[in-house]
C-alpha cells in the first residue's frame, strides 16, 4: 500500500494505491473515488475483530465520529482510492510502529487494516475544557493513519512542555499528556488577551497542530448567516 | 528575533523565535501554540481610548498581547480565515489597517484608533480603522490573497475587499456604474480611493462567503 498526499496544503486529498488483499479503514465519507475492484463494507467494528462494535461506535460518536466505519479492500491488484476531508485543510501520514496516538476526534480520516481504532477519556477537566470532544480517537498497531486538519498541519516535537491553544490540535502521540490550564501568568491576563485556556503538553513525543482554529471561523462567519 | 510567513497562500501563519529581550505584540487570541519558556501578557491596545474604541467600533477585543522570553522559544501566530498575511516594515510612516486585518507587530510599532469617516461606515467598512505608525515589522492578514495596487489617482474597490492603505489617500463612497447597475449589478455600493499611495486588497470576501452560504440555507 502507498500513500500519496495531493493538492497540499489548501485543499488535500490522499491517494492509496492497493494490491490485492490489501484494506484501509476511513471516515465515512471521505471517498472521493476508487478503482472498481475494491469492495466497500460499513461496519461500527474494526475489519475482522468481531464483538464490541456497536460499543465502541457509540463511544466514537462521542469522540465527533461517525457510528460506523467504511473499510475499503481491493480484490486485485493496482487499485487506487483517493479520499479526502470536508473542511478545507491539509492531510498527513502518521507512520505507526507499535505505540499509539490520540487523535482530535474530527481530525482522524483513515488509518490502515491493522491498526485499532477506539475512543479515548482524557479526564474530567480536559473533557470539558480543552476545547475539543469529550472523547478522543486512539490508533494503536502498525501502520500509517491518515490525518486531516483545518489549516497546514505542522509538526512539533515535544521534549518538555509545550503550550498549544484550544482548537489547534490534530494529534499526538501517547507519551505526552496535556492538561488545560490558563495561557498567560495569571487567569486575569489568561482572559484579557483573549487566549483563554490552553492545553499544555507535558514529556517527550510528536505533536501535530492545525494552523487554523475551526471553532475561531465559525464564530466569524455564524453571525453573518441568516436564521433559520 | 527570527520571523518567517508558513503556508503561503492558503493558510498563512507566523513562526517566530524569540530571544531574551525580545517582545512581540499580537492581536487577541492570535497565538495558536508556544513554547513554554515564552510569557504571554495582555495590555490594553494602544491605551485605554483606542482601546474602548476598537471594542465598541471595530468589533475587536480592547486587548491586545505581548510575548516575550528569557531564554529562547517559538510562538505561532494565525488568523481565524484561511488567507494569505503580508509583512511590512515601518519607517516612522503610517499605515491604516481594516478591522480584522492586524495580526502582530514589533513594539516600536504604535496603535491608535483612527476616524475613517461617514462614508467608510455606510461601505460597511467601520467607523474606525487601526492606525499603525512608528517603526518595526507589522503583520496583517487577508481572507484569500492578498494583492496590492499603487494608486496614482483612484481606484474603484468592492467593499469587503479592502485590506490596508496609506494615509495618502482619502476613501469615498460611491456606485460602480449608472443607477442601473447600483440596483441589478450586484455592486452595490463601492468604495473610491483617491490620492497617491499603495493599498492592499483581498482576493475574497467574507460577506462575500456569507451571501454564498446564506443563499444555500434552507
Amino acid at each position: 500500500m502507498q500513500t500519496e498526499i495531493l493538492c497540499r496544503p489548501a485543499a488535500s486529498v490522499a491517494r492509496i494505491q492497493m494490491q490485492e488483499g490489501e484494506s484501509i479503514t476511513c471516515e465515512v465519507g471521505a471517498m472521493i473515488a476508487m478503482s472498481t475492484a475494491i469492495n466497500v463494507e460499513t461496519a461500527a467494528r474494526k475489519r475482522g475483530s468481531s464483538g464490541g462494535g456497536v460499543l465502541k461506535g457509540i463511544k466514537r460518536m462521542f469522540a465527533g465520529e461517525s457510528f460506523f466505519l467504511n473499510h475499503f479492500t481491493a480484490t486485485a491488484d493496482q487499485q487506487s482510492l483517493i479520499i479526502g476531508p470536508s473542511l478545507l485543510g491539509d492531510i498527513v501520514s502518521h507512520p505507526l510502529t507499535g505505540g499509539s496516538l490520540i487523535v482530535q476526534g474530527s481530525s482522524w480520516l483513515a488509518s490502515g487494516a491493522d491498526i485499532e481504532i477506539d475512543a479515548t477519556w482524557q479526564g474530567l477537566g480536559n473533557a470539558l475544557f480543552s476545547g475539543e470532544a469529550m472523547f478522543w480517537i486512539k490508533c494503536t498497531g502498525t501502520g500509517d493513519v491518515l490525518l486531516s486538519s483545518f489549516g497546514a498541519i505542522y509538526e512539533v516535537v515535544v521534549d518538555g512542555t509545550y503550550t498549544v491553544d484550544t482548537g489547534h490540535i490534530v494529534a499526538f502521540e501517547d507519551t505526552l499528556g496535556f492538561t488545560v490550564g490558563k495561557s498567560a501568568g495569571t487567569w486575569l491576563n489568561s482572559f484579557l488577551g483573549g487566549e483563554g485556556l490552553v492545553c499544555k503538553f507535558e514529556g517527550h513525543g510528536k505533536l501535530y497542530c492545525q494552523s487554523h482554529n475551526p471553532p475561531n471561523f465559525g464564530k466569524l462567519l455564524g453571525p453573518m448567516l441568516k436564521a433559520r | 528575533m527570527q520571523t518567517e510567513i508558513r503556508n503561503r497562500p492558503a493558510f498563512a501563519n507566523i513562526r517566530v523565535l524569540l530571544e531574551s529581550g525580545d517582545s512581540l505584540i499580537a492581536e487577541s487570541d492570535a497565538m495558536a501554540s508556544m513554547s513554554s519558556t515564552v510569557a504571554m501578557k495582555a495590555q490594553l491596545a494602544g491605551g485605554f481610548f483606542n482601546a474602548v474604541i476598537r471594542r465598541l467600533f471595530g468589533q475587536e477585543s480592547m486587548f491586545v498581547n505581548e510575548f516575550s522570553t528569557y531564554g529562547t522559544g517559538e510562538v505561532v501566530l494565525t488568523q481565524p480565515f484561511p488567507g494569505d498575511m503580508e509583512c511590512i516594515e515601518l519607517n516612522g510612516n503610517t499605515i491604516l489597517l481594516q478591522p480584522g486585518a492586524f495580526v502582530a507587530c514589533e513594539s516600536g510599532v504604535k496603535l491608535s484608533a483612527g476616524w475613517a469617516g461617514f462614508a467608510s461606515f455606510f461601505g460597511k467598512e467601520g467607523l474606525f480603522r487601526l492606525k499603525a505608525s512608528g517603526t518595526g515589522k507589522l503583520w496583517f492578514g487577508a481572507y484569500g490573497g492578498i494583492f496590492t495596487r499603487d494608486v496614482s489617482e483612484e481606484l474603484t474597490i468592492d467593499t469587503g475587499h479592502l485590506v490596508a492603505y496609506e494615509p495618502t489617500l482619502k476613501l469615498k463612497m460611491g456606485m460602480a456604474g449608472g443607477f442601473f447597475s447600483f440596483i441589478f449589478g450586484g455592486e452595490g455600493f463601492v468604495s473610491k480611493v483617491r490620492g497617491q499611495g499603495r493599498v492592499y486588497l483581498q482576493s475574497r470576501s467574507m460577506d462575500g462567503l456569507a451571501a454564498w452560504t446564506n443563499s444555500h440555507l434552507y
